[in-house]
């Protein structure tokens, strides 16, 4: 258990730390939790690690024109207990809640989980259900784009070489609006076998907007739209509510591992599905 | 409950009392083997096969040698006159492969050591590791014990034609009459998969030569530091006196210590080699890979009994998944399972057949119950079969059964004699708690709404205190020295090799009560050859119900030596030694112990016949294994939808004899059924069919957390051991012990409404799905 | 760990199924491989380097064909040893006529060892599935060109 030699640097500053990530061969440090192990595995073995923790200002959450800003290196315990984010955001509050344990959420962060892109990570569901945006920074250019670009497949993100995020950006949630994550855990690593983020909204005793973000079913994180389009318009009856929910894994190529068959994961998104939409129109005013 | 704060007159023994070792414990200044720090220590990198099987074609060390810090690489060409890896266990016919410390010309498991680098710091070993080049031409492996006895199956080892390495029969009574008049018989394929014990500290030794006095000293961390000081005397061609075994603080074993390891011996090798200190950490995944496993049964049972539920008798086929070798106890461990198969029931038709199989993985060994939670998970699941086959409630079908009080001793079909029991107490007493009537009232409502609740019965019997010399392989006794210093404080030294159990505390608390002091007037130390006389170890809850008499007995001694300097200071003949100091019935002087203890020292006088000095030493040969009991009761409710089970009461009512600390008690109770519930709910090493362990981190391999576990409500009821004079029995295992059926049981129970039987264990969400949707779990 | 999927080329089968024996556009497809090196007749050797997310690792490799019945089926073998484990991967691949392309299905066996195995098994069908859908992928975009 023990990592192959590398550089370690530490940079006091964001310009300096760009300017570090630059050549293309460093990997952000940005609490480690799942390039530690793989580290001391040397199934990874970066050359050079560049770590964000004293970079100032990466972190915190902050509320700016309807948005609601979350620095890249704000850990998963301070999204938690944000009270900004469980006034004004609660959905990334709560997945936040159910990662790992309290060791990984003292020390991940949102960025670092992002960029890791693990197709069973809690963040994605509720991401995708909030339609976030992703600001990615490089020496000389500053681009902000949605989730759905960023993740293009298993472990895989659009972020080039030297390029680090900056921030996720979610929407302050409309008054009234429900919302709810489920997950069905993994005992032995606390990953998600299916994890689910529902948001939902009512206007005149009907569904006017339905949001669900997917993980761990399979690939990777998705925006379940089937799912979405078939309630919205609808009273949400528990019925209206069941039947949108088992489309949920429909032309999804579903994950096979010791933990779960594709069989039993496809099913449970459904079920996980139902639960958390069922919860969200409960609390949708 | 908070523990309780002693006065000043009260007895020690039988309070709730804190653990003397938790500061250090708790506050990170406890010294494990990767503290210890020595001038010019060196570090080693153990290389392993990827391969389960595979013909080693050549090893290439140039390359690490040349790294620079690299100061030796050894192959098993360099260590192949080291050991072999001693198996202790002996069984007619066994066939017994000879166990190299590193891989000669084949390996047999993936994680074989093959070679090892030594460097001057554990960076560059690791490093150098990385390039050892090994050629490695794949063979076909086999890591199921059934596919392994089947016809055509790899073998294992090709100095023999078939994976087995032992046959082994025991019958007691007369099977097939009891079969022939059976009314019911109920049969049921009942597995305990294969755990991993994953002790919170890995394992990790540090072996020092002095070139000088040509003695060598092994710190390990390890449950049995004299037996390990023998052994590894004998792999390393070393006088014996001059080898020390060192167990520092010991950071959980569960059986998985209780062994020999070929690392041990190797470091011992490279140390005495390089002429330097030189130490080796296992990590996590290697203790995944090479440290013992547990369980690994496949069980055929068949269960006779009358219509009015009497059981006549019972036959097992047993497969016992040996792995690749046999560590210390190995082919004895299913034996174990058959001396407990009676449990507490009076049926005296027994028939067993063992079949000890090699797979190309890691040895199983003992883990916490050894054999036994394995043989009461089969008995108490088939005594529920018959119950549910009979329509009888499970409660009543056991009491009908249980041996009755009046009936000890009880001579068992499997050769053992039952010395005491009242086996109706724990589980009434458990009824009671639980309001078991209303708990059925509870669950035919629950029906009736379409839930599914069920309520698990268990109970179970054990064999503890191992045990009489002639039934263990290395002798079965324990030895105590009690030592009074000068100033009247005491140090008592056990054999035995407390690593978490807390014997630091109840040792204390025993000793302090006799010798009338307080507990912080007494230290117990252990774990270091050079130390504390030869003991056996800790391990199959023996440490206090052998090791606590061997410390009475010493007392006992001391006592009377005590009691003459007393004497011969009061110059009185009726003299008491009584609250710490010596008193003349006569003329009410007393002496202290310290003055006594000064005295016996300063020796400028000496009772007659007696020596100078104040210290004793005991060491005690149990007349008999003890037989602990209890009864646990598990509420479960499983979700539909899901298949989660959730466990919303548990309920264990023990009888581990006299209890000397009951907070301590406790803590074993709860910390056996967390791996009960482990066991029950999510643990499984899982291999693929090359003999790849899939399990091979925590990432895969689940054990419970805190945050899973469901309150354990720990209540006992107290039937001394007539076999020693503190009336213990032993406790470490019970909670494992009792655990696995409650919780079976009461899944079972609350899927019986759609015609569930059996169900195998681990029971995962989706295996309990799969039957809820009318599949094969 | 079984395998087994269908894609969809956008070439006639004997185009597809002499493409799929060329060791030049294999070396493109292979993800990671660093160029295919005859050693006999339908066998080659490869440097292979895996990189998925933070996992990187290189490995010495085999390919191998065998079974050939042109233009509807075969099989091949890969493997890979390296400082992190081990994988084999054998499967049969069938060709047919489709919708003006042709559709090839499989159906084999991926075998991991080593630290990989113990350590990524919650990932590993899902990186398996991910490698093969990029070969054929990049076989597709072979087939445009």
């Amino acid at each position: 258990m023990i990592a192959q030699n590398f550089e370690y640097s530490s940079p006091a500053s964001l310009e300096e730390a760009l300017q570090m990530m630059a050549g293309g061969d460093a990997k952000i440090l940005a609490g480690g939790m799942s390039l530690i192990p793989l580290m001391k595995l040397r199934l990874a073995t970066p050359g050079h690690l560049v770590d964000l923790s004293r970079v100032p200002a990466l972190d915190g959450v902050t509320e700016e024109k309807g948005n609601i800003r979350v620095g890249a290196m704000t850990t998963h315990f301070q999204v938690e207990s944000s009270a900004l984010l469980r006034a004004r955001c609660p959905l990334l509050a709560a997945a936040a809640s159910h990662i790992g344990d309290m060791q990984v959420r003292n020390m991940g962060t949102i960025g670092g989980s992002l960029a890791h892109a693990d197709p069973a990570a809690d963040y994605p569901a509720a991401l995708f259900a909030l339609e976030a945006r992703v600001r990615l920074l490089r020496v000389g250019s500053d681009r902000t784009i949605a989730l759905s670009d960023f993740l293009v497949d298993t472990f895989t993100t659009v972020a080039e070489a030297g390029e680090m995020i900056r921030e996720v950006i979610v929407p302050v949630e409309e008054a009234g609006t429900g919302v709810s994550y489920q997950k069905l855990v993994q005992p032995a690593s606390g990953f998600a076998i299916v994890g689910i983020a529902a948001r939902i909204r009512k206007s005149g005793g009907k569904i006017s907007m339905a949001r669900v973000g997917v993980t761990g079913l399979g690939p990777m994180p998705y925006r379940a739209v089937g799912v979405e389009k078939m309630l919205e318009g609808t009273a949400g009856t528990a019925d209206d509510i069941r039947k949108a929910a088992s489309v949920v894994a429909d032309g999804v190529d579903a994950n096979t591992d010791i933990h779960a068959s594709a069989a039993y994961r496809a099913r449970m998104a459904a079920v996980y599905a139902g639960r958390a939409i069922q919860a969200a129109v409960s609390r949708a005013a | 409950m908070a523990p309780t704060i002693i006065t000043k007159t009260e007895k020690l023994v039988g309070q709730r009392i804190r653990r003397k070792e938790d500061p250090r414990l708790i506050t990170g200044t406890a010294t494990y083997v990767d503290d210890i720090q020595m001038q010019g220590m060196h570090h080693a990198c153990i290389v392993r096969s990827p391969y389960a099987a595979a013909k080693i074609a050549g090893i290439d060390t140039k390359a690490a040698s040349a790294l620079p810090g690299v100061v030796a690489v050894f192959t098993g060409a360099d260590t192949k006159d080291v050991g072999p890896v001693p198996c202790g266990a002996s069984l007619p016919g066994l066939r017994v492969p000879y166990h190299h410390i590193l891989a000669v010309d084949r390996t047999y498991f993936a994680g074989h050591p093959v070679a090892v680098v030594v460097a001057t710091d554990r960076y560059i070993a690791r490093d150098g590791a990385e390039l050892v080049e090994v050629d490695y031409d794949p063979l076909p492996a086999v890591a199921d014990p059934e596919k392994a006895l089947e016809a055509g199956a790899p073998a294992v080892h090709p100095e023999w034609a078939d994976n087995i390495a032992f046959n082994f029969h025991q019958e007691g009574g007369d099977t097939a009459k009891a079969f022939a008049e059976a009314e019911v018989v109920v049969k049921q394929r009942i597995t305990s998969q294969r755990l991993i014990p994953t002790a919170m500290e890995t394992r990790g030794v540090v072996a020092d030569y002095n070139t000088g006095d040509e003695a060598l000293t092994v710190y390990s961390s390890t449950q049995i530091p004299h037996l390990l000081r023998t052994l590894l005397a004998q792999m390393l061609g070393l006088p014996e006196h001059h080898l020390r075994v060192v167990a520092p603080e010991v950071g959980g074993g569960f059986g998985s210590k209780l062994n020999v390891y070929a690392e041990e011996a190797l470091m011992g090798f490279v140390a005495m080699r390089i002429g330097k200190p030189v130490k080796w950490i296992e990590s996590r995944r290697e203790n995944y890979l090479c440290t013992i496993h547990g369980r690994g049964h496949v069980d055929y049972y068949e269960m006779a009994a009358r219509k009015d539920g009497t059981i006549l008798g019972l036959r097992l086929k047993l497969i016992q998944d040996l792995g690749a070798y046999h560590q210390l106890l190995t082919p004895a461990i299913p034996t174990l399972s058959v001396l407990m198969m009676p449990g507490l029931y009076r049926f005296k038709n027994i028939q067993a057949d063992i079949v000890g199989v090699f797979t190309n993985c890691v040895p199983t060994d003992a883990y916490r119950g050894a054999g036994r939670p394995e043989a009461t998970h089969g008995i108490e699941r088939m005594v529920d079969i018959l119950a549910a086959e009979l329509k009888m409630d499970p409660v009543e079908i056991r009491m009908k059964n249980f041996i009755q009080p009046e009936e000890f001793p009880f001579a068992t079909a499997t050769g053992l004699i039952y010395d005491s029991g009242n086996y109706d107490a724990p589980l009434k007493k458990a009824l009671e708690l639980a309001d078991y009537p209303g708990l059925r009232r509870r669950q035919a409502e629950a029906r009736k709404q379409g839930k599914l609740m069920g309520v698990g019965v268990s109970t179970y019997g054990e064999i503890c205190a191992f045990g009489p010399s002639p039934a263990t392989p290395a002798g079965g006794w324990e030895c105590a020295t009690v030592k009074i210093d000068p100033s009247g404080k005491v140090t008592v030294g056990t054999g035995a090799s407390p690593h978490g159990q807390g014997e630091e505390t109840t040792f204390a608390q025993i000793a302090a009560d006799e010798l009338g002091v307080g507990m912080d007037d007494v230290v117990v130390v252990h774990g270091d050859t050079a130390v504390v006389p030869y003991g056996i170890g800790t391990f199959g809850s023996r440490g206090t119900a052998v090791g606590g008499p061997a410390l009475y007995y010493a007392l006992q001694k001391l006592k009377e030596k005590i009691k003459k300097f007393g004497a011969m200071l009061l110059e009185s003949e009726d003299v008491t030694f009584v609250e710490g100091r010596c008193v003349c019935n006569r003329s009410g002087k007393s002496v202290s112990l310290a003055e006594v203890a000064g005295a016996s020292y300063r020796a400028m006088k000496l009772p007659p016949g007696e020596d100078p000095g104040m210290q004793a030493t005991y060491f005690w040969e149990p007349p008999n294994f003890t037989f602990p009991f209890g009864a646990h009761i598990v509420v479960t409710e499983v979700d539909a939808d899901t298949g989660k089970i959730a466990v919303s009461r548990y309920i264990a009512v023990d009888d581990c004899g006299k209890i000397i600390n009951p907070l301590l008690v406790d803590g074993q109770v709860h910390g056996g059924v967390a791996q009960g519930l482990g066991q029950a709910l999510f643990e499984q090493a899982v291999y693929d069919e090359n003999g790849q362990l899939l399990t091979g981190e925590l990432m895969d391999y689940a054990i419970p957390k805190a945050t899973m576990m469901p309150w354990v409500e720990s209540h006992h009821t107290e039937t001394p051991s007539p076999v020693n004079p503190l009336g213990v029995k032993g406790v470490g295992e019970a909670g494992t012990i009792g655990c696995t059926p409650a919780v079976v049981n009461s899944v079972v129970d609350a899927l019986s409404v759609l015609g569930v039987r059996h169900i195998d264990m681990p029971m995962t969400p989706e295996k309990i799905w799969t039957l809820l949707q009318g599949g094969q779990a | 760990m079984k395998i087994g999927g269908v894609y969809q080329l956008p070439v006639a089968r004997d185009r597809a199924y002499s493409m799929l024996q060329d060791p030049a556009i294999l070396a493109r497809c292979i993800p990671g491989c660093g160029g295919l090196n005859r050693t006999a007749g339908n066998e080659y050797n490869m440097q292979m380097k895996l990189a998925l997310a933070s996992i990187s690792g290189l490995f010495e490799g085999k390919v191998r064909i065998t079974e050939q019945n042109p233009p509807e089926s075969f099989r091949l073998a890969v493997e890979g040893k390296g400082k992190i484990g081990f994988m084999k991967g054998d499967g049969l691949l069938r060709l047919v006529d489709k919708d003006g392309g042709t559709e090839v299905s499989y159906v084999g066996d991926v075998q991991v060892g080593g630290t990989i195995a113990a350590v990524g098994q919650r990932l590993l069908d899902t990186t398996a599935k991910m490698m093969i859908k990029r070969f054929f992928d990049q076989l597709a975009e072979c087939a445009g060109q």
